[in-house]
């Protein structure tokens, strides 16, 4: 409540909101964690409270209706949180509930699919009318519904009473009605006391967890054009989004998601048998548990490791350079702003056996790249009306000049002993290009580091290989063992770069991501 | 119900419990806001700077074109913005506070003779100093655009009201239509709000990383000489013609007539061809325009052996060949290129510009590429 006075739904202002939030609001950032975290914990505890109704079968006769009522709280509680996911408008919110949005779009027909995606986003893509939906449902709609379907639930729960625990029941009896006047539990005082303290007690938790181990994410301003690598769905349709790997969008995305749903609405109704008792349930029980096994699973394929292939050359880029995103970040930039120092290096250094070698291969590669390449060998720079160049180290400079970095000659250095962060850097980054050797033949990488103003440097990382087949992400061997290098029509092996750069300001306070 | 039953049977232990949570609970949120101050000012700072990072990003890959990579401006093209001028520091500053507080001082009737001589030895020193500065300062002449030490603000120059983020930032939304009469290629709107690619945010860290550029009080004279270009002050005398000063029009046998009683200095003409005019920003290399190396030689070797051109001309003469081509650049269009040359000049140039671009023109007679 107390947020959405400082927040407008509009796609101008909605990111700006949040900054001022966070940088002018009196406990603001506090406010957003709590909410955040309060949503996360939300799903979590009401899908607990269903698995535990499960297992002791609270869902049998008489309380078939409670269960589906609280079949339709549990996907309000999602929907709630889906919906509030995108109003921050930043790219994890904007790619995540464009996931999301994209599984209706698979509904079949065709035209309902297309036409309930376009009633959601409000256009094509998510834009200004797609906020301003997601925002209505989830402070109008969805908390209206919810807020009915409580009701029905609380009634429901009250008029029936709770479920003791199976064993202190007869099989067939439901003995909540006749449990001994003195022994039964009244709503009031309580249970509604009792669920007071509780609230507070789980408050507490939530504010501790907030002030010192959880912060309510904030990602770049949210950006149609550039899609992060590595999307996910929030983790609670994780499950779907896994399901969707396997095959057809309509069955998995769809079906799959509808049909268990319908399965979890009619349950009671199938699983009719009196016991309420674990012996008795062995069936019951097994399907249940192989339903959670299964979304388990799924969940573990929607995450972004699981079955999507990238280049390796894309692989390291983004290991060493992706923006704070999920957790996570390019492990380039929480070095230290003074480790930073401008100059080139390279991963050669790092890839020697010896340390003591480590000065000569460097000095070996300025000469690798100084001297002539042959008229018949391939550059990678073929620019109109430029003559090829005569050296790789020009050819290299060509191309990062279209990366609008002058540079006047490649000359690597070693490391300062004086950055050991960064040594680690290029150490690993030399490492994962020997991880990667059979697909990054002949693979090296370069680290320039320049100032570019008064507290700003600029990194640019690049990879240069000689390429090779690979088919479905994987490297094709010949007859000998070695990896097959793509030849030009000369008989020349094709040389390939991949070169991308960040800034890096002194303030930007990039620290390490939590658990790396 | 079991569980909550053997935590807290009694209802009175609940009612503890629940008080003691919520005590708990006020004094985090109260030790929260005590620490709100200093975490605000840091998450300020760490935005700014990602800003900066961003801008940085943009600004390489949408700017550097024009501006140069060190942003200091590429000749003809665009003006620097890692400039002094930019900022307005002012190299004479000091010295002048300094100055005026002296001379304030001797006239005050009040200040003692033995004050009055040590006054005039600092007011003398001070003009030496001053004078070490101007000499430094005078090779700032050579660099094109219009820049003068003793009126160093582009932004006071401009009688610009609002603060200088503001002046990037609106420049960025609207772009410079109307500045295509001295430059190349004028600057587009960059912003969404002004029809351009980029979002509001995006503008900002771009607005950010150019402010970052601000060395404050250590801008050096080397800093100032290392600017490639300097902007176009909109009342340029060289571009700005008032109702009493005689342009070359458009009649170009009458052009061709006159131009032999003016006398052409080539070096006043590469100064206008590079700076003020604009010339430059389409000729520099043979994309948008005939490359400036070789026209003179391009003129005599095929321009004038071509029929075509031969019909257009009032007499057949390099002269009038060029005079022809700067004020009707339309009605000959050396192909490959479209009619996109500015066809205004013969309402801009007097006899004396036009005699000096064809002066500094005819200089350019390096073989042709
Ligand atoms: C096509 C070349 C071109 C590009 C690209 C370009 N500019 Fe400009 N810019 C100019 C020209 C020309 C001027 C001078 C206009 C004038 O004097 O009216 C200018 C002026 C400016 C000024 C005002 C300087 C002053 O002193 O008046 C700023 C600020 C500026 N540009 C920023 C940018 C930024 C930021 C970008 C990248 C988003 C950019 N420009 C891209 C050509 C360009
Ligand atoms: C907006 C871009 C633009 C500007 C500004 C511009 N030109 Fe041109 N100019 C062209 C183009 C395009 C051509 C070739 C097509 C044509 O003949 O009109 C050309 C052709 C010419 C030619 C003929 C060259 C030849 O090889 O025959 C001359 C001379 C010339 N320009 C001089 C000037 C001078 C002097 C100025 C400055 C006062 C100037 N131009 C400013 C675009 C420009």
């Amino acid at each position: 409540m107390l947020l959405m006075v400082w927040y407008t739904p509009s796609p101008e202002v909605a990111y700006s909101n949040m900054l001022a939030i966070m940088s002018n609001v009196p406990l603001g950032q506090f406010m957003r964690d709590l909410h955040r975290l309060g949503a996360e914990a939300m799903v979590i505890i009401v899908t607990l409270h269903m698995l535990r109704t499960f297992l002791t079968a609270s869902y049998k006769k008489p309380r078939q209706f409670t269960w589906a009522s609280g079949v339709v709280l549990v996907i309000l509680t999602y929907f709630l949180s889906f919906s509030g996911y995108l109003l921050p408008w930043d790219q994890l919110a904007l790619w995540a509930v464009t996931i999301g949005a994209s599984m209706i779009e698979a509904t079949p027909p065709e035209i309902v699919g297309t036409n309930l995606n376009l009633l959601l986003r409000g256009g094509p893509d998510i834009g200004a009318n797609g906020l301003l939906r997601f925002y209505l449902l989830h402070v109008l709609l969805v908390p209206a519904l919810l807020f009915v379907f409580t009701g029905v639930h609380y009634y429901k729960v009250i008029l029936h009473g709770h479920s003791l625990p199976p064993k202190e029941e007869n099989i067939g009896e439901d003995t909540a009605k006749r449990v001994p006047l003195d022994k039964r539990v009244y709503f009031i005082p309580d249970i509604l006391s009792s669920e007071v303290l509780w609230i507070g007690v789980t408050s507490l938790i939530l504010i501790v967890l907030v002030t010192w181990f959880f912060h309510a994410p904030l990602e770049n301003h949210a950006n149609p054009q550039s899609t992060p690598l590595g999307t996910t769905a929030p983790w609670y349709f994780l499950w779907i989004q896994g399901a969707l790997k396997l095959g057809d969008k309509v069955l998995w995305g769809i079906i799959f998601p509808t049909v268990f749903l319908v399965f979890l609405f009619v349950w009671p109704y199938v699983d009719t048998a009196p016991s309420r008792r674990w012996a008795h349930r062995r069936i019951q029980l097994t399907v249940g548990f192989v339903i959670m096994s299964t979304l388990v699973i799924f969940s573990y394929m929607g995450l972004s490791e699981f079955g999507v292939v990238n280049s390796a050359d894309v692989t390291i880029m983004h290991h060493l350079t992706m923006e704070p995103a999920h957790n996570h970040m390019g492990i380039l930039r929480p070095v230290p702003y003074e480790e930073l120092v401008p100059g080139q290096y390279t991963s050669r250094e790092f890839a020697v056996e010896d340390s003591r070698e480590a000065a000569s291969a460097v000095a070996a590669l300025n000469a690798e790249i100084d001297a002539e390449i042959g008229a018949a060998i391939p550059r990678f720079m073929n620019i109109e009306g430029i003559p090829p160049a005569a050296t790789l180290d020009e050819d290299i400079r060509l191309y990062m000049e279209t990366q609008h970095l002058p540079l006047t000659d490649l000359n690597f250095v070693t490391a300062p002993d004086a950055a050991p962060e960064l040594r680690a850097v290029l150490e690993e980054f030399a490492h994962e290009i020997e991880l990667h050797e059979d697909e990054l033949y002949h693979g090296w990488g370069g680290v320039i580091i320049t100032e570019v103003q008064d507290g700003l440097k600029r990194i640019d990382v690049f990879i240069y290989w000689q390429d090779v087949v690979v088919e479905n992400g994987k490297v094709v061997y010949g007859e000998d063992g070695e990896p097959i290098v793509r030849l030009d029509e000369n008989g020349n092996p094709i040389p390939r770069l991949n070169a991308q750069h960040i800034f890096i300001h002194r303030d930007s306070q990039y620290f390490a991501a939590p658990g790396t | 119900m079991n569980l909550q039953g053997l935590i807290f049977q009694k209802i009175e232990h609940r009612i503890i419990a629940g008080t003691v949570a919520f005590l708990a609970m006020m004094a985090i949120i109260g030790w929260i806001a005590i620490n709100e101050p200093g975490r605000m000012a840091s998450f300020e700072q760490q935005y700014l700077a990602r800003s900066i990072e961003r801008g940085a990003g943009l600004f390489a890959s949408n700017c550097t074109e024009c501006h140069g990579t060190d942003g200091r401006g590429i000749v003809g093209r665009a003006p620097g913005l890692n400039s002094p001028y930019l900022f307005g520091h002012d190299f004479y500053g000091a010295i002048d506070r300094e100055t005026s507080n002296l001379e304030a001082e001797l006239n005050n009737p009040n200040t003692t003779e033995e004050r009055r001589t040590e006054i005039q030895t600092r007011l003398t020193e001070l003009q030496t100093e001053r004078a070490a500065i101007g000499q430094r300062l005078a090779t700032v002449s050579t660099i094109p655009g219009y820049y003068d030490p003793e009126s160093p603000s582009r932004l006071t120059n401009l009688a610009w009201g609002s603060t200088l983020y503001n002046f990037v930032y609106t420049t960025l939304v609207h772009g410079r239509p109307a500045s295509s009469s001295y430059w190349g290629q004028p600057m587009a709107a960059w912003i969404q709000t002004g029809g351009g690619p980029l979002r509001p945010d995006e503008g900002q860290d771009i607005v950010n990383y150019i402010l970052n550029w601000d060395k404050g009080e250590d801008w050096t004279v080397e800093d100032l000489l290392a600017v490639n270009q300097f902007p176009i002050r909109p009342v340029d005398p060289a571009t700005v013609v008032s109702g009493d000063v005689e342009t070359v029009g458009t009649d170009v046998a009458a052009i061709v007539a006159e131009l032999p009683s003016f006398q052409g200095d080539p070096q006043n003409g590469m100064t206008l061809y590079q700076g003020a005019l604009g010339c430059l920003g389409c000729h520099a290399n043979a994309q948008i325009a005939p490359l400036t190396d070789g026209t003179w030689t391009r003129v005599q070797e095929v321009r004038l052996q071509d029929p075509a051109v031969q019909a257009l001309l009032p007499e057949q003469t390099g002269e009038a060949y060029l005079a022809f081509s700067i004020v009707l650049p339309h009605d000959y269009l050396v192909p490959p290129y479209g009619p996109v040359m500015t066809a205004t000049f013969g309402a801009q140039l007097t006899y004396q510009d036009l005699a000096d671009l064809i002066a500094y023109l005819r200089s350019q007679d390096q073989p042709i590429q």
